[in-house]
């Protein structure tokens, strides 16, 4: 709420509230520091001296040309921008400011009569100690809170076990780490900026592989002796300007399968969010699966609703089995022109297939034949226990599992990727 | 210029139509001797302002065309090297008479002459720095450099001012008025955007662009001119992969009042063959259907069931 002040002060009174609009501001997540507040300063009396006394004690007028001016300097990006004439409105026209309530975070999506019930039977058992063991062939599927290092049943959430409703004008740094680990259901916009940060860096990772079997040289750069000698020409001959070989990088292949099937219904939202911010910070493929491949490349390169609605399309076969190692012989198939030992395949899945057990071991040694390497990232607590999973395991056809389920997953994920 | 609504007027005068709060901030950058940073989409008008600008405050332009590798040989300055060893041999013949004192003439060559400023090449940077009165300084698609150059940026646009380690540093006459565009393919530092002004320009409104479409092209029909501009901005609305910008609606009004079209045409087919005017991938030539053109071109949104007519 806007403290009282008068609802736009004349030119040269502007100056004295700015500091506690440049609080304000800061408030509200824009980056304002010193140098900022002083040109705001000189801003406000620049304008102030310029202008037309007849206009001086308008405020329309005044409101217009400050916040043109103060937008300019206190905004440094176009959210920033978007965000600036809601902020100075409150903050200087707070009388113009129609009441609302604004929800910052998200709540918890309502629970139906049923899964009231189901989750009754599910801490009853868990009361009497006698959780029921996962099948053999269906993995445990853990949620995203399981792995969460803080949480446990002390954790001040409700009966569930599940933290409260997130949201609040602002937070703070104690509230990160449950950020982190919260559920794709509950993100906010800030954590999808930071999955995009996310993905950047795992990229700049991945983009250091060196070509040509070049390794750093500790004594300096290698001469390029005949762009040396090339360059020579324009000073009649004599090698004034030496030029130095650069390192070729590779930006490695990669291609991302993502299960769409019934039993990630729960995940593949999330694994297409991640698998977007690749798509945007790397020239990546991505694939969807559930008992057909398709390829959603084109319209993860675009960031808009329609898109979103076009990708929900897309994946619409929720409900169907998984036959993950047609989906792979399949994806070999579209795939082989590009695949070679710079390939990284990430399929994101929690292994449970209707294909039978031994084919995704078969599916998955043409990918390996051809130089890929696979990683396996699962949703469940630990490695899936599904008998084509283990069988491949086992006939080492996949290099590595990484669980994901929450962002902290991917940030140590990030660590593991090269 | 004395305030930004004279400002904003000269941008007028250079074909230039903006908001005042534009104006405002461009005259402000002009005071506080800042440089200022404009993001927006590609075709919105962020080199044409700068080009406007000159033309409004009658200053030089000079433009430096950012792109990955840009290095500070191609932005900054470069020394003459064929110059220098063209001096050096004619050093060394007019020595050749006198062999006694060679040595002496050749190192004094090099100490005294050869690192001077008649041997330096300015590029934009340092001609800017140099130039005589205040001129502006386009660095356009600043995001398409890296981001080693950018960090060399700052000392230019803090102070205006660029060290040359053979003579020192050169300081500005005459601050430049700096304008660096962005297309935001990149994520620029924090560094570089805290020392500029940010504008964020985004697609006009239809009255905005109405009135610069009449501003570039005065002989065409003011009824083709409005009907055209609410097109392109329902078409703006739709999910492409490049959406037009207002060079490419004044490049589709020209072509349709080259056509002699006084009116909107009410043939689909002849939109149709001057969208190569708007569209600039096959993709959304794909998603632009007759039938989806038609409802465009009549104003309609949606398409279906809750599709009223005249109803």
């Amino acid at each position: 709420m806007a403290p009282d002040r008068p609802p736009l002060p004349p030119a040269p009174d502007v100056t004295t509230h700015l500091v506690g609009f440049a609080g304000f501001l800061r408030e509200h997540g824009l980056k304002i520091g010193p140098a900022e507040q002083v040109a705001m300063t000189e801003a406000a009396l620049i304008l102030g001296n310029n202008l037309d006394p007849s206009l001086a004690r308008n405020a329309a007028h005044l409101s217009a040309k400050y916040s043109a001016a103060w937008r300019a300097i206190a905004c440094h990006s176009p959210r920033e921008w978007r965000q600036w004439p809601d902020v100075f409105n409150r903050y200087w026209l707070p009388h113009k400011t129609r009441g609302s309530v604004r929800v910052s975070g998200q709540t918890r999506p309502a629970r139906s009569l049923p899964d009231v019930v189901a989750d009754l039977h599910k801490n009853l058992a868990e009361t009497a100690h006698h959780p029921q063991p996962p099948a053999r062939s269906q993995p445990h599927i853990g949620t995203a809170l399981d792995a969460a290092p803080g949480h446990d049943q002390t954790d001040p959430g409700d009966e569930s076990g599940r933290p409260r409703h997130q949201g609040g004008a602002s937070r703070g740094e104690a509230s990160t780490d449950a950020l982190h680990d919260r559920e794709l259901s509950q993100w906010s916009p800030e954590d999808l900026q930071h999955l995009t940060r996310l993905a950047d860096q795992i990229a700049a990772r991945l983009r250091r592989h060196v070509l040509r079997r070049w390794h750093p040289q500790p004594q300096g750069s290698i001469l390029d002796l005949r762009h040396t000698l090339r360059a020579s020409i324009a000073t009649g001959g004599v090698p004034v300007i030496p030029h130095w070989r650069k390192r070729r990088r590779d930006l490695p292949r990669l291609f991302i399968l993502v299960d769409v099937s019934r039993s990630m219904e729960n995940y593949a939202q999330l694994f297409l969010r991640i698998a977007r911010a690749f798509v945007q910070a790397l020239p990546a493929r991505v694939f969807v699966f559930h008992t057909r491949l398709t390829e959603i490349t084109p319209l993860l390169q675009r960031d808009s609703a329609s898109v979103q609605e076009k990708i929900n399309a897309v994946t619409a076969g929720f409900g169907g089995g998984t036959r993950i190692a047609s989906s792979v012989d399949d994806f070999a198939r579209l795939a082989r022109p590009q695949l070679n030992r710079s390939s990284q395949i990430w399929i994101f899945s929690d292994g449970f297939d209707a294909d039978a057990p031994e084919n995704l071991s078969l599916s998955l040694a043409g990918l390996k034949h051809r130089g890929g390497r696979v990683t396996w990232f699962h949703p469940t607590v630990g490695v899936p226990q599904s008998d084509a999973i283990t069988q491949a395991n086992c006939a080492q056809k996949i290099d590595r599992f990484i669980r994901l389920a929450t962002l902290k997953d991917l940030t140590q994920a990030a660590k593991l990727l090269d | 210029m004395g305030d930004a609504a004279s400002l904003r007027q000269a941008l007028h005068r250079a074909l230039y139509v903006t908001e005042e709060g534009l104006a405002t901030v461009l005259w402000l950058a002009q005071n506080l001797h800042r440089p200022l940073l404009v993001e927006g989409d590609a075709g919105v008008g962020k080199t044409a302002l700068a080009t406007a600008l000159a033309e409004a405050t009658h200053s030089p332009l000079i433009r430096l065309q950012c792109f990955e590798g840009l290095d500070l040989a191609q932005a900054a300055y470069e020394w003459n090297y064929s110059r220098q060893i063209l001096a050096i041999r004619r050093a060394e013949t007019s020595n050749a008479s006198n062999a006694a004192n060679t040595t002496n003439a050749a190192a004094s060559m090099a100490d005294a002459d050869l690192f001077s400023p008649e041997y330096l090449l300015a590029r934009p940077l340092l001609r800017a720095l140099q130039s005589d009165r205040p001129a502006v300084l386009l660095i356009d698609e600043i995001d398409r450099a890296d981001e080693a150059f950018e960090a060399y940026l700052l000392e230019i646009l803090a102070d205006y001012q660029m060290t040359v380690p053979e003579l020192g540093t050169i300081t500005a006459r005459h601050p430049p008025q700096v304008i660096l565009t962005s297309n935001g393919t990149r994520e620029l530092s924090d560094a570089l955007r805290r020392r500029c002004l940010y504008h964020y320009l985004d697609y006009p409104d239809l009255g905005r662009e109405i009135a610069i479409i009449k501003t570039r092209l005065p002989d065409a029909a003011t009824q083709l001119v409005e009907q055209a501009v609410q097109f392109v901005q329902r078409l703006r609305r739709e999910d492409l992969d490049k959406t037009p910008g207002i060079a490419e609606t004044l490049d589709w009004i020209r072509a349709l009042h080259n056509l002699g079209h006084r009116h909107f045409p009410d043939d689909v087919a002849k939109i149709t063959d001057t969208l190569c005017c708007l569209l600039k991938t096959r993709e959304d030539f794909f998603q632009l259907s007759t039938e989806r053109l038609q409802h465009l071109a009549e104003g309609r949104k949606t398409v279906g069931v809750a599709e009223k007519h005249g109803t």
